[in-house]
């Protein structure tokens, strides 16, 4: 979970929202976020996403740097760095950001993005030609950030919920033949740090609006969000109960697809999606 | 994915390109993280799958309850322990839709692709001999008739095998009575293939070649050591190519008589995979025998193999609607369960439908999926509805668990609703998806080339 101190050593924020504000997304990202409404919870989402993007962002450049020095070591701890503020974002990377999320993240591809630096680094144990993928993803990146700051750039509650209890989905997911980070093999890294970015959207957006219509149904959210936490909190996939990640997953996803009428969202069955972010990706 | 008679004939639009593509494959296992070794392969990504035919069905018949639920368990995980279960292995897994699966391999439980050692720790510890003995993997089609099981014949139930199957070779708990019932009733459903080469008692037809006439003169010809003997005395032509018993042919012990139906397709030969090709086993028996083969009979003989070995319609390609008749065929169980609350086969469902439903939904890349040009958006609403199937289906099961089954009813109904509504997303977006063998080419050549640059 980012901590409150991290957003505080950013100015980003605070040049942007008033002072009420900032306090109100300090409280967001401690975790127990009292949002008014998921409209204000979705304004304070920003701040995290902004820091985390911050965080690939510096860690790919720590990257770029060690690779130029040939220090394998270092690129591939900068490689981990950056990819946890990647893999954090994942609610709202798909549906908000997908253009570069296809640039910066894709699968299977050798020429560019995460896994190409990764089976470079992680396989073949070289620091060689790595120098345009790497800048191609910091130019992508920065793009990213770009939209993020724009004055016209708003998350909505309705696409929020449904990058969350996607990615819930997601995590599920078969991860037997090694993840998201075969290569690397880091993939539990990613789970926890997607299941870390569920958590702080849940919480940030959705919780205090849910508790006020179906508490029951907000608890069982939460409990079931702790849960794949504690499944996924090991040191590897293999320690992992995958079963009981599948079925966690499952449940917690359906369980946000459940809330969504309470909320007063969409339930997102297929046929209700927003395709815009699909039509922009082409 | 299976196929009944009705799709085993119903050949897609992508059949020619499928034949042209056929060598595309997937990538053997890459990560230190997978559960499996580097190195291993399951072969589950198959453009054409073998053809699957059901007595029952061939007859006009029906699949019953125990065959869907047979059906079901077979491509679980659920029933197996350990790494088998963590990798997400089935029956299916080694014998794909019923057949063997040539190109199986696991780094030290496998000699050669094809071949697995049964008795190895990496599965069970408890099962462990300490020898490397890796044995072919068995087609079951005709399985009904090939007693005893086991490539030395330690069985002579069809069930203790299965049973060992799962408890001893994948550390699988104890299976119920209905578990194994149910997998007993699918298997004796798989049927051979048709072969149009061949009568029913083991004949040649019109269809067969002159090649193979002869070497059917030769298979029934008295051994020259030993003129009780023939090669129709183990392989009787009229009692599927078997005798029930096991041999020692010099392989290093006793092994039993293996089918010849269909037997084509099941290479690598012999109980241990050592020979690779009809002509190599032909050459063993005439040398181990000294039968004196000319070169000529010998390839007679390997015609008449390769003829009554045949298949009309071996393989099948597989297309949505393949996937979408089969996974209800399986989710059908809960036309049962569900009203007779029986929450073992209703969580069995939800997991291995919605595991299958999860592989159908992989099948259709992404926007990260690079490889793939056009359709994103049909491609992302046909995951979305995959995701819708999934979703619902963990409802019922969340349902059943807190013991409302009026409501797993309910949300039933709804997912065969939603199938029904999902499936023309899907079919529209298929020419977009790993069903295509265009785009399946791409994308596992774009997955090869990571794998080099991973060098």
């Amino acid at each position: 979970m980012p901590t409150s101190s991290s957003l505080t050593s950013s100015p980003w924020r605070f040049k942007q929202l008033g002072c009420a504000a900032a306090l109100f997304a300090l409280a967001a990202l401690s975790g127990t976020a009292q949002a008014a409404s998921m409209k204000d919870g979705a304004k304070a989402y920003e701040p995290f996403i902004a820091e985390n993007i911050g965080k690939a962002i510096a860690g790919a450049k720590e990257m770029q740097a060690a690779v130029k020095a040939g220090d394998l070591k270092a690129a591939q701890d900068a490689w981990i760095k950056s990819r946890k503020g990647w893999e954090v974002m994942e609610p709202v990377t798909g549906t908000y950001f997908g253009e570069f999320d296809k640039t910066v993240d894709p699968w299977p591809n050798a020429k560019s993005g995460y896994h190409a630096i990764e089976a470079v680094l992680f396989s073949a144990k070289k620091t060689d030609d790595l120098d345009q993928p790497i800048a191609e993803m910091l130019a992508n990146m920065d793009k990213f950030e770009k939209r993020l700051n724009d004055k016209k750039f708003a998350f909505a509650p309705q696409k929020l919920l449904e990058g969350t209890a996607n990615l819930a989905y997601e995590v599920g997911e078969e991860k037997s033949g090694g993840g998201e980070s075969p290569y690397a093999a880091t993939s539990i890294i990613d789970m926890q740090q997607n299941v870390a970015g569920i958590e702080f959207a849940w919480n940030t957006i959705f919780a205090d609006t849910l508790k006020k219509k179906d508490a029951k149904l907000a608890g069982l959210i939460d409990e079931r969000t702790q849960n794949l936490k504690k499944l996924v909190g090991v040191a590897d996939i293999k320690s992992m109960d995958a079963k009981k990640v599948h079925v966690g997953g499952e449940e917690l996803a359906a369980l946000m697809l459940q809330a969504a009428p309470k909320l007063g969202l969409k339930p997102f069955k297929v046929g209700d999606e927003d395709e815009e972010g699909a039509d922009k990706a082409k | 994915m299976r196929f009944g008679p009705t799709q085993a004939t119903a050949v897609g639009g992508f059949i020619g390109l499928a034949m042209s593509l056929a060598a595309a494959h997937a990538t053997p296992v890459v990560s230190q993280d997978a559960t499996l070794p580097v190195g291993s392969e399951l072969n589950e990504q198959l453009l054409d799958q073998p053809t699957e035919l059901f007595a029952a069905e061939q007859a006009g018949g029906k699949r019953s309850h125990l065959f869907n639920l047979g059906d079901m368990l077979f491509s679980s995980s659920a029933i197996f322990g350990g790494k088998a279960a963590d990798a997400g292995m089935s029956c299916n897994s080694c014998h794909q839709q019923g057949a063997s699966n040539p190109k199986l391999f696991v780094p030290g439980l496998s000699k050669k692709p094809g071949t697995f050692d049964t008795t190895g720790a990496l599965f069970n510890a408890k099962a462990d001999n300490g020898v490397f003995d890796p044995v072919t993997v068995p087609s079951l089609r005709g399985d009904k008739f090939l007693a005893p099981y086991g490539h030395d014949g330690r069985f002579a139930s069809l069930r203790d095998f299965v049973r060992n199957v799962i408890v001893n070779e994948f550390a699988g708990p104890e299976p119920s009575g209905q578990t194994l019932d149910a997998l007993i009733a699918y298997i004796h459903e798989i049927s051979f293939l048709p072969n149009a080469k061949m009568t029913s008692d083991g004949h040649l037809t019109g269809k067969a070649s002159d090649a193979a006439r002869r070497g059917e003169v030769v298979f029934n010809k008295p051994f020259p050591s030993n003129a009780s003997m023939s090669c129709a005395t183990c392989h009787e032509a009229n009692a599927a190519f078997v005798d029930h018993k096991v041999h020692d042919i010099g392989t290093g012990g006793f092994f039993k008589t293996k089918t010849l139906v269909n037997a084509k397709f099941n290479a690598p030969y012999f109980h241990d995979g050592r020979f690779d090709n009809f002509d190599e086993v032909v050459g063993y028996f005439d040398k181990h025998y000294d039968l004196g083969l000319t070169k000529d009979e010998r390839a007679d003989l390997v015609a008449y193999l390769d003829a009554i070995g045949d298949a009309d319609t071996p393989f099948t390609p597989n297309t949505v609607q393949a996937e979408v008749d089969e996974l209800s065929q399986f989710a059908s169980v809960l036309d049962v369960a569900i009203p007779s609350r029986d929450k073992e086969v209703i969580r069995l469902a939800v997991d291995s439908v919605g595991a299958e439903w999860r592989e159908v939904g992989e099948n259709f890349p992404d926007r990260k999926d690079t490889s793939v040009e056009g359709g994103l958006t049909e491609r992302l609403k046909a995951r979305a509805g995959v995701r819708d199937l999934v979703l619902t289906l963990r409802q019922v099961a969340m349902a059943a668990e807190a013991d409302d089954f009026t409501e797993a009813a309910r949300l039933y109904g709804e997912y065969r609703q939603a199938v029904a509504t999902v499936t023309p997303y899907l079919k529209t977006a298929e020419q977009w998806s790993l069903y295509n063998p265009r785009v399946h080419e791409k994308h596992f050549a774009a997955l090869r080339q990571l794998a080099e640059l991973a060098k």
